[in-house]
């Protein structure tokens, strides 16, 4: 009882300090340059230098093991961009989950938490491949967390961090398929993955998650099915997290 | 001005539905007295009765199946303490046979992981794992949530509980969580004993020393289980191969432990162990004096306190069975307001 005394004491101080964050909005208008305030980020599924076609069976990489990709879905979370090493932006409730199936998935506009102030000045830019482990242990969530989306494994608790299907001629399997389920949130298998790079300061960011390159990195004699955290699916985690770059 | 008036009213309005949340989540759900503070975080899910009455009926609807067939309550009876009453393994739609013995489902607001095993790690997500599994219900929440879309009754139901009809994966967990929190059992003899409106007979009595002395470290009161994973000896089932916490872990020192089962409702809970091998008590009782030797120094993960022989007279299984027999809730297993729910009509889902 008193425990929940002190939790609604919290509850007043945090809508007190919303509700301050909103007269503050009101008093001083935001000035002209409002696009500073937010960012745009674009994270784009590609096979080389290609953009990935999902679900089309004409597609095939002009690589020498003949891959197709019929499902490649991620999430991107916990946004941040630095200056000199400091946080200067971040998203709220910062969970994305990209799907190469989906052009508008990639597109994402970041915009500061709410109540935090943003000039537009930033040399670095951060986030997560995966779900943290304090998020996966939290219950049903909402939007793109939400378990209809396909990224959350059922009968063991826990997302899906990096999902990728498809066949490949690489791939001794049962007709060539391969299905990579990567995650895990928990000691030894945590397949969280931080990436950051540096940017010239744009209020535009294009980064690349180039698939050729991280499948080129899996012996497919060897491994043609993950569905679970192990050690050998937290190495994987590590290839996918090096396949991303940067647009110049 | 107009903006002090704004935060105000801000104010008043999140007080009011803070204050609310208080009294209802008190009233719908209440910590036993001499309990232990619940695991569950209440604030992420606020308990409400519309929300708890859909759970109900999702719970009890086949609609959560692939053909319509099985729900919950199939391998969850609250006749049997929300186990699969008599079944050693639980068979789901097309009859197929699963590889463990359903448990009895109470007081699950104290629990933080799930399954013999532990691999679910928080009780949202819980109905999942029977949703998705090809030999329970053998369905995937998406259709689940398609299906009930094309339903008039959930519509309905979501937007009483949720403020509006849509329905999500989220909110389909939230409210079978909500019902499954409710199921709390503090109302067998036993308690009325410990809240001194009641007395343990002569031979409750010694079988609560009994009970005190080899069974509480593993099984402790007040809610019979330390929410453990312990190795209690029973040598593994040949065709099932069931390791246990292993299989979640990959840790060998997890090898064959399971999570320690509460004993509350255990009259009615059989048949008893992971993979309910054993039909009465009396079994049970028999295994624990009788925990073969070999097994004691095969198994390198068997509980320390299993390690030296139990030793009971026949005299002395008696009264511990009857101290058992105390911990039977009828109030519980009777209660109507967990029991199908009469007033919901469900149809088959057109697609
Ligand atoms: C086909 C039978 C079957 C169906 C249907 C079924 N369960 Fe279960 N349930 C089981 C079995 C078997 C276990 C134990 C599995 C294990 O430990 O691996 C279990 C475990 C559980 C547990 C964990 C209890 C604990 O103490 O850890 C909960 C909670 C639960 N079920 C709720 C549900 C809900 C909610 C539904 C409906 C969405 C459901 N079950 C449908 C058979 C079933
Ligand atoms: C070292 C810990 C430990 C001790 C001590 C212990 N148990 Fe258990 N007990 C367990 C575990 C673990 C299980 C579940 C095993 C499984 O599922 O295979 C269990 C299962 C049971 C069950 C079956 C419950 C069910 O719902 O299936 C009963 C009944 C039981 N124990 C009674 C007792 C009694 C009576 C004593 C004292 C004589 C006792 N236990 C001592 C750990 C212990």
């Amino acid at each position: 009882m008193i425990r929940l005394s002190i939790a609604l004491i919290i509850l007043h101080s945090v809508a007190f300090g919303a509700a301050l964050g909103q007269s503050f909005a009101q008093q001083r208008p935001l000035n002209a340059k409002t696009s500073a305030s937010t960012i745009r980020l674009s994270i784009i599924p590609t096979f080389g230098a290609k953009p990935i076609v999902i679900g089309d069976s004409a597609f095939q990489a002009k690589d020498a093991n003949n891959t197709h990709i019929d499902a490649l879905k991620f999430y991107i979370s916990r946004i941040q961009c630095l200056l000199k090493g400091v946080v200067v932006l971040e998203e709220a409730q910062s969970f994305h989950l990209i799907d190469a199936a989906k052009e508008a998935s990639f597109h994402l506009t970041i915009q500061n938490k709410r109540g935090a102030r943003f000039d537009g000045k930033f040399d670095a830019v951060r986030f997560h491949l995966g779900i943290d482990s304090a998020t996966s242990v939290s219950g049903a969530m909402s939007g793109d967390l939400d378990p209809t989306r396909g990224m959350y494994w059922t009968w063991q608790s826990g997302y899906i961090n990096v999902k990728c299907e498809g066949k490949s001629n690489a791939c001794t399997a049962r007709n060539n398929e391969y299905q990579f389920h990567l995650g895990g949130y928990k000691q030894p298998f945590d397949c969280l993955q931080t990436l950051m790079f540096p940017v010239s300061v744009s209020d535009t960011i294009t980064i690349q998650f180039d698939v050729e390159s991280f499948l080129s990195k899996i012996d497919m004699k060897k491994y043609h099915h993950f569905m679970s955290p192990s050690a050998d699916a937290v190495r994987l985690s590590a290839r996918a997290a090096e396949s991303f770059r940067i647009v110049p | 001005m107009k903006t002090k008036i704004v935060f105000l009213l801000f104010f008043v309005v999140i007080g009011i539905a803070a204050t609310a949340f208080r009294t209802s989540n008190d009233a719908l759900f209440a910590v036993p007295k001499g309990w232990q503070k619940p695991a569950y975080n209440f604030q992420q899910n606020p308990l409400s009765k519309q929300k708890i009455e859909l759970g109900r009926a999702l719970f009890y609807d086949p609609i959560l199946s692939r053909n319509g067939m099985v729900s919950c309550a199939s391998c969850h009876s609250q006749y049997s303490a929300f186990t699969h009453g008599d079944h050693a393994l639980s068979h789901g739609i097309h009859d197929s046979i699963g590889t463990r013995n359903a448990p009895a489902l109470m007081n699950l607001a104290w629990q933080r992981v799930f399954m013999r095993d532990g691999a679910i790690n928080h009780l949202d997500m819980q109905a999942l794992a029977p949703i998705s599994n090809p030999s329970e219900m053998g369905e995937n929440i998406t259709h689940v949530v398609a299906k009930m879309q094309a339903t008039t009754i959930y519509p309905q139901l979501f937007a009483a509980a949720f403020g509006d009809s849509v329905i999500t994966g989220e909110r389909t967990l939230k409210a079978i969580a909500q019902f499954m929190l409710i199921l709390v059992s503090s109302n067998a003899k036993y308690d009325s004993v410990m809240r001194k409106q009641a007395v343990f007979t002569a031979q409750e009595r010694k079988g609560y020393t009994l009970f005190k002395k080899h069974c509480a470290t593993c099984h402790t009161e007040p809610l019979f289980t330390n929410h453990q994973f312990m190795n209690n000896g029973l040598p593994v089932d040949s065709t099932l191969r069931d390791v246990g916490r292993f299989s979640v872990t990959q840790n060998p020192d997890d090898s064959l432990k399971f999570a320690v089962p509460t004993l509350r409702n255990i009259e009615f809970s059989y048949p008893y162990m992971h993979d309910g091998r054993f039909k009465r008590l009396s079994d049970v009782l028999h295994y624990y004096t009788a925990i073969a030797l070999q097994n004691r120094t095969k198994n390198h993960t068997l509980a320390k306190e299993l390690q030296t022989p139990i030793i009971l007279s026949s005299d002395e299984k008696v009264d511990l069975t009857a101290f058992l027999l105390t911990l039977t809730d009828r109030i519980f297993l009777f209660n109507s307001a967990f029991s199908f729910p009469r007033n919901i009509v469900f149809e088959t889902a057109k697609e």
